[in-house]
């Protein structure tokens, strides 16, 4: 078996394993979602009952509803495997650290993507926001703002998992670094729901794209160091 | 009884087609803020002996096999497995070592055989040819029923499905850190009749325990740690007592800091 083809492998194997123990531990997958959509719902309440003020406010207010549910789903993956030892255990078995991340940050892209993918329709009810026309720059906006968090999620967990105080150090290290996604995650779907008109929305697509591939290649060259004792 | 295979990592020749040592230790020290749980081991042990680690609680001896599982990095020292620089090539050394800890290392929602395929798949086993393994293992340990998720499993069970990782594993070097922890009578007695057949297949086998009269005879050499030190060698082969240098066939311990 080549190299590449055993670290798929492994991968997905690491990936499945973490769907079908997200899938089964349905408690928590349904807090996070629910933990959201009470953010989103808070919000609005917040901002009071200007519908043209929720609307405007809406893409920004998605992506932080995302990120504060992320942060929950980035953590919950990766307590897993510290439950019962299985971190050590997985840094332990004779596989390249790589391809450890490689299934971590698959397996947190999959989890974001469905949490942002519930949330979209919860915004457009709750804001009044229509976005049946923008379906698919929206789901584009999505899948990259998905892969990007997941990303330095699944690096930044594995530097805290380890940590006494982890529920706290997640957000306060991840969050600083993720501000340029949330950026262009926000401008990108702002652009999209109001129908691209000055042309931008390709450029911030390509800035999530650029985001992307810096963070998993430096959470992929990284996450063998968090591994180590 | 079932059918019990015993999988094995292929031998590496040394230098000049000698067989290297399954472990050599150096001055191995590891320490914990200021307390040093290991204080500078210097240990050989040949291809193929079992060995049983002994001594009070804190005398280092998780410390020791959790060194060198590559699990944690010593302070100070060297350590090679089979001839391999473990702080070099550690990579290298997990495709040969395999560790049974403490902790069971299970994913609660998962069954016992999607746990045992996760880890056969991790230790190198196709989809197709790693089902039959997976079986087997599960057969050993007596868990081939048992469908139920891990959460449901009695701490017993669980050191059976960790047992049953081994058993997917292509192991050189084995390090046990108290496999007869958690078992019944019957479930210690599939210990022994594991650890026999690792001993029988070529497999070196280093065992942490409390209960010494029980591994002692299931060991070829016993070495005896206190306060991170080695204190005392003895069993087939072995050096004994505090000696500045000593070395047989079987094991060999060098540098005794006593």
């Amino acid at each position: 078996m080549s190299d590449l083809r055993r670290g798929l492998t492994v991968a997905v194997a690491i990936a499945r394993k973490d769907a079908i123990s997200e899938l089964r531990g349905r408690q928590a997958a349904g807090s996070t979602l629910f933990f959201a959509a009470i953010v989103l719902l808070l919000f609005g309440f917040a901002l009071g009952p200007d519908s043209q003020r929720l609307a405007e406010a809406a893409p920004g207010l998605l992506w932080l509803a995302i990120v504060f549910g992320g942060l929950l789903t980035m953590a919950r993956l990766h307590q897993l495997e510290a439950d019962d030892g299985a971190f050590e255990q997985l840094a332990l078995y004779p596989v390249d650290r790589r391809a450890i991340y490689a299934g971590k940050a698959l397996a947190g892209a999959a989890a974001m993507l469905v949490l942002g993918g519930l949330l979209l329709p919860v915004v457009a009810i709750l804001y009044g926001i229509p976005i049946g026309a923008a379906w698919l720059p929206l789901l584009a906006v999505v899948v990259l703002g998905a892969i990007g968090f997941a990303a330095i999620g699944t690096a930044y967990a594995g530097l805290t998992v380890r940590m006494r105080a982890r529920e706290v150090m997640l957000p306060l290290l991840m969050l600083p670094i993720v501000a340029p996604l949330l950026l262009a995650a926000v401008k990108a779907t702002v652009a999209a729901l109001g129908g691209d008109p000055l042309g931008e929305l390709g450029s911030w697509l390509q800035l999530l794209v650029a985001f992307d591939v810096i963070m998993l290649v430096v959470g992929a060259g990284t996450y063998g160091f968090l591994l180590e004792d | 009884m079932p059918q019990t295979t015993i999988y094995v990592a292929p031998r590496l020749a040394g230098t000049l087609g000698t067989i290297p040592p399954a472990v050599a230790t150096v001055e191995l020290a590891r320490l914990f803020g200021r307390s040093a749980a290991l204080a500078g081991v210097s240990l050989t042990v040949e291809m193929g002996r079992t060995v049983a680690l002994l001594g009070p609680n804190g005398a280092g001896k998780t410390t020791l096999l959790r060194i060198l599982a590559t699990a944690i990095r010593p302070s100070y020292g060297s350590l090679s497995i089979d001839g391999i620089d473990a702080l070099r090539d550690a990579e290298r050394v997990r495709g040969r070592v395999v560790y049974l800890s403490h902790a069971t290392a299970h994913y609660d929602d998962l069954t016992a055989e999607e746990n045992l395929r996760f880890a056969a798949t991790m230790f190198g086993w196709g989809e197709r040819e790693g089902q039959p393994v997976v079986r087997e293992a599960l057969a050993t340990v007596d868990l081939l029923g048992a469908g139920e998720r891990v959460r449901t499993f009695s701490a017993g069970m669980r050191k059976r499905l960790a047992l049953a990782r081994l058993l997917v594993a292509r192991p050189s070097l084995l390090l046990l850190d108290e496999p007869h922890a958690a078992l019944d009578a019957e479930g210690m007695a599939l210990v022994d009749r594991l650890i026999g057949l690792w001993k029988e297949a070529g497999v070196t086998v280093m065992i942490a325990s409390h209960q010494a009269e029980r591994v002692s005879s299931l060991a070829d050499a016993t070495v005896r740690l206190e306060g991170g030190l080695l204190a005392e060698v003895s069993g087939v082969g072995a050096a004994a007592g505090p000696v500045g240098a000593s070395q047989r066939r079987g094991i060999a311990v060098v540098g005794l800091d006593r």
